[in-house]
């Protein structure tokens, strides 16, 4: 029967765990770390995952690595938010600056399938003008990619993923209708339709990466709710229950409670392979190609630690840019009391949202924003009561009877790269004896005129659908991006627009940290998105010996 | 009272004249009084409903399949609403109507099933009349239901809020069950008549009309659900077929035989059933399958829903051997 997924690795002995059975196992190909596979792939998340499934799909040999643990939905995930905290990266890191990030559940992931095995679903194609954000708005940097390529992996990944959404969107070029319908919108939903209704804004049922019918072997979504957590129902299209199982179909190999240290570079510029940590003892993967998707912290904390004589300053980072330009994006939120039960515990979190300050460019400071519904649980919950409102006790036990009359929406909103955020090694260690990430990150004036014109934006909605007792959060933050990031110059940009370092050819990195700007939507169907270009591109220089 | 005479009967299809078989009846027993309790006068004047026809030597077969469709839709309604409005944990009392409606509707076809008099009975058509107009209430309900969420007129809406095209089936239930009142006078002589029309082409154009209805309702459900598997086509392909082949025979009701129409109604029919069978698979695949039917009976695809075709092709059966016996007599 089903172990304990922290104890020892599942993914052994030929065999790796079925993600749709409980207690199940399904054949995967193994190597030996003497073998020099195409390539070692390290975090099988939005970024990594996706690479091992089209890679291998393409006949390529991969192996992926991850620290985390190779969990099956529908044993592993129970309904309990404390529990869920297994997911997260909580190993220590060194936060500070103005603004210090919360890291944790909000941005990271240590699981095989990475941060999507908890991501909210939500899933939404950047607004065009952002890949090319200096040239058309003036602000951040241009992308190496444009948009209209872009499109075409967007398809190939809402494909993938089977997106449930709105037969048409609203905003942006038009796009192919989604290939699941949208889920039903809950009550909290509704209310974020009529503040958008009332202040004339257009708003939408979310395209969600849950599904609203079944798929193969995934159940449709229940509408448990526990959306931000594992889907104990592998309705959750993530990496762990789409391309994982794909990729170990088509040959790859997925290293659970592996955790790599150290990139290994022969004499000249070439990686040769990494050094990973499992099963209590350091090993060494050869391989002709290392790809990082480690995330935004993560990858860049991986890179400085490989660094060696040749490459002082970490791998990869002759431009000096490897862990700068750190971008989290603001979360504020504006919540309140509906004088008719919500109950907004039921569905997925984020049903509806509006995208309207993402198109609109009316405002008096760079970037863009989109609110959607929320529907913390009850711990997320008292938490965000104590902190935006200060209070405890009988007060807060008070408070929370009203839990099934709260209503609010959350933004995600566009924070501007700058240098001075960054991702740099500490002097602590953590238990494999590497040198921890050290985090400093502020907003700049630009992001709080952002997350102030979101507040106010937020708070008016929710006034005009009738909603009481207002009190914003003011101080949240989530996704990440930039820290490794792409470009047309070696000297201005880590990486090609093929996610390839410029100093190490057979290196590349992908997943947030190559973002350039952040945009302000969730950033997962980027990378995804980046990930599928990125595997046909590798595929076209291995055709042209380029690789 | 008197019933009405042959004389009458050929008033109402004055414009049209009548075939040689008919004339060449002999005109025997009509306006016999007998000893039973009559429709009230309404009936007879809006169903054209004879009261006192002859009991002998005439088939029943129409009439009873007729008020086996009725109770095949009605039991489809009860089912299916008594599941989602529980569901609606039936916040609206209105919600309880069609159980209530479609329970007295099974009922009647009961009854008239297993009878064998010639004449409407007036509980059965207070039955029927009920199901049909809760079922336009129904379907007001349902718009309104579906106009006051954000959105209004949406397919957000039209998806998951109350189905629009479900109160229609109770209407159809009703429908039927006063057609087969309608022509429980039937004869091999003389001809039904459906509120002054032939009764025959007019059962062929409801039950065409209400397998499109239903298709359109299937198709935007289905769509909902994404044609996940392709089976989901079946019931959007093939009932057309049937409501085309059905709506030919309204149209040039011509006393003939109609083999095609038949197989396809008769595969439209196999289709209600089969469709229990597919959602029951379907909702299998739903998290904890049967294990957990007390959740996903209410949320899988509706178990009950696919017999309303089945109802549909046995009225549209009916019709085609009444046009069999009588053309556009």
């Amino acid at each position: 029967m089903s172990s304990d997924p922290f104890e020892r690795p599942r993914a052994a002995n030929g065999r790796a765990p079925d993600v749709f059975k409980t207690g199940g196992w399904i054949p995967m190909r193994q190597h030996r770390d003497v073998d020099e596979v195409d390539f070692a792939i390290v975090g099988t998340g939005a970024g990594g995952g996706t690479l091992a499934a089209r890679l291998a799909e393409k006949g390529f040999s991969v192996v992926a690595f991850d620290a985390g643990p190779y969990f099956r939905p529908l044993e592993d995930f129970a309904s309990d938010e404390t529990a869920q905290e297994k997911l997260y990266w909580n190993d220590p890191r060194v936060v500070q600056g103005a603004d210090p990030i919360v890291m944790g559940g909000k941005n990271s992931g240590k699981t095989v399938g990475g941060s999507m095995v908890h991501f909210a679903m939500v899933s939404l194609r950047f607004r065009p003008e952002w890949f090319k954000a200096r040239s058309t708005l003036g602000y951040g940097a241009d992308w190496p990619i444009g948009w209209e390529e872009m499109w075409r992996y967007y398809d190939q990944v809402e494909r993938d993923l089977s997106i449930s959404g709105p037969i048409t969107y609203p905003w942006g070029p038009p796009r192919p209708r989604y290939p699941y319908r949208p889920h039903p919108m809950n009550a909290a939903a509704e209310v974020l339709a009529r503040g958008c209704e009332a202040m004339g804004m257009k708003w939408t049922p979310t395209p969600l990466a849950t599904v609203s019918a079944p798929r193969g072997e995934a159940h449709p979504c229940v509408y448990r709710g526990f959306c931000r957590f594992g889907c104990s129902t592998n309705a959750k299209q993530s990496t762990l229950n789409t391309y994982i199982p794909r990729a170990i179909r088509a040959g790859a190999e997925i290293r659970d409670l592996a955790m790599v240290g150290r990139i290994e570079t022969d004499a000249g510029d070439r990686a040769t392979g990494v050094h990973y940590h499992r099963d209590g003892q350091w090993r060494f993967q050869k391989a002709r190609n290392v790809i990082v998707a480690g995330y935004a912290v993560e990858s860049p904390r991986l890179l400085l630690n490989s660094a060696t004589d040749r490459h002082r300053d970490g791998l990869a980072n002759s431009s000096g840019l490897v862990g700068k330009n750190l971008m989290t994006q603001p979360n504020q939120a504006v919540y309140g009391k509906s004088k008719d039960e919500i109950r907004w515990n039921k569905g997925p979190p984020s049903l509806a949202i509006t995208e309207h300050w993402n198109y609109d460019d009316e405002k008096d400071f760079h970037g863009g924003y989109c609110w959607m519904g929320q529907g913390p649980l009850p711990i997320e919950w008292a938490k965000t009561m104590t902190t935006s409102r200060g209070i405890w006790g009988d007060e807060l036990r008070l408070a929370m009877q009203d839990y099934n009359y709260q209503v609010g929406v959350k933004m995600v909103g566009e924070c501007l790269p700058s240098e001075n955020n960054r991702v740099e090694l500490a002097d602590q260690k953590d238990r494999y004896g590497l040198p921890v990430a050290k985090i400093t990150f502020g907003w700049s004036e630009n992001d709080k005129a952002l997350i102030r014109h979101a507040l106010d934006q937020m708070e008016m909605s929710m006034e005009a659908a009738g909603v009481t007792d207002l009190f914003r959060q003011e101080e949240d933050a989530n996704h990440l991006g930039g820290t490794v990031k792409m470009g047309d110059d070696r000297r201005s940009s880590v990486l090609d627009a093929d996610c390839r370092s410029w100093d190490v050819p057979n290196l590349f990195v992908c997943d947030g940290s190559v973002f350039p700007t952040v945009g302000g939507v969730n950033p997962s169907l980027t990378i995804q998105a980046i990930a599928l270009r990125t595997a046909d591109r590798i595929e076209q220089l291995a055709a042209h010996g380029d690789l | 009272m008197s019933g009405p005479t042959r004389a009458a009967d050929f008033a109402d299809l004055a414009d049209d004249p009548a075939p040689a078989h008919v004339a060449r009846e002999p005109a025997g027993r009509d306006g016999e009084v007998r000893g039973r309790r009559a429709a009230p006068a309404w009936a007879e004047a809006r169903f054209g409903l004879p009261l006192h026809a002859p009991a002998t030597g005439v088939a029943i077969g129409p009439v009873r399949m007729i008020h086996g469709a009725a109770a095949m839709l009605a039991t489809s309604v009860l089912a299916d609403s008594g599941i989602e409005h529980d569901r609606g944990q039936y916040h609206n009392p209105a919600m309880f109507l069609p159980l209530v409606s479609s329970t007295l509707s099974i009922l009647a076809s009961l009854d008239g099933a297993t009878r064998d008099e010639k004449r409407a009975h007036p509980l059965r058509l207070a039955s029927y009349g009920i199901a049909m107009t809760v079922g336009l209430l129904g379907t007001g309900f349902h718009l309104y239901n579906i106009t006051k969420k954000p959105g209004g007129i949406s397919w957000e809406n039209l998806f998951y809020q109350a189905p629009i095209g479900a109160p229609a089936a109770l209407s159809l239930s009703g429908l039927l069950g006063l057609a087969a009142e309608g022509i429980r006078h039937e004869t091999a002589d003389r001809p039904p008549t459906l509120l002054g029309l032939p009764a025959a082409p007019a059962l062929a154009a409801l039950t065409s009309l209400g397998l499109l209805g239903t298709t359109a309702e299937v198709a935007l459900l289905h769509f909902r659900g994404n044609f996940q598997n392709p089976a989901m086509y079946l019931p959007v392909l093939l009932p057309p077929i049937a409501a085309a082949l059905t709506g030919d025979a309204a149209l040039r009701p011509d006393r003939r035989a109609r083999p095609q129409a038949k197989l396809w109604l008769g595969i439209t029919a196999a289709l209600g059933v089969a469709g229990v069978a597919f959602h029951a698979y379907g909702t299998s695949r739903y998290m904890g399958g049967f294990k957990n039917w007390r959740q996903n009976v209410l949320d899988g695809p509706p178990l009950p829903a696919p017999p309303s075709f089945s109802g549909l092709a046995l009225a549209g059966l009916a019709a085609l051997a009444l046009l069999e016996r009588h053309g556009d007599d």
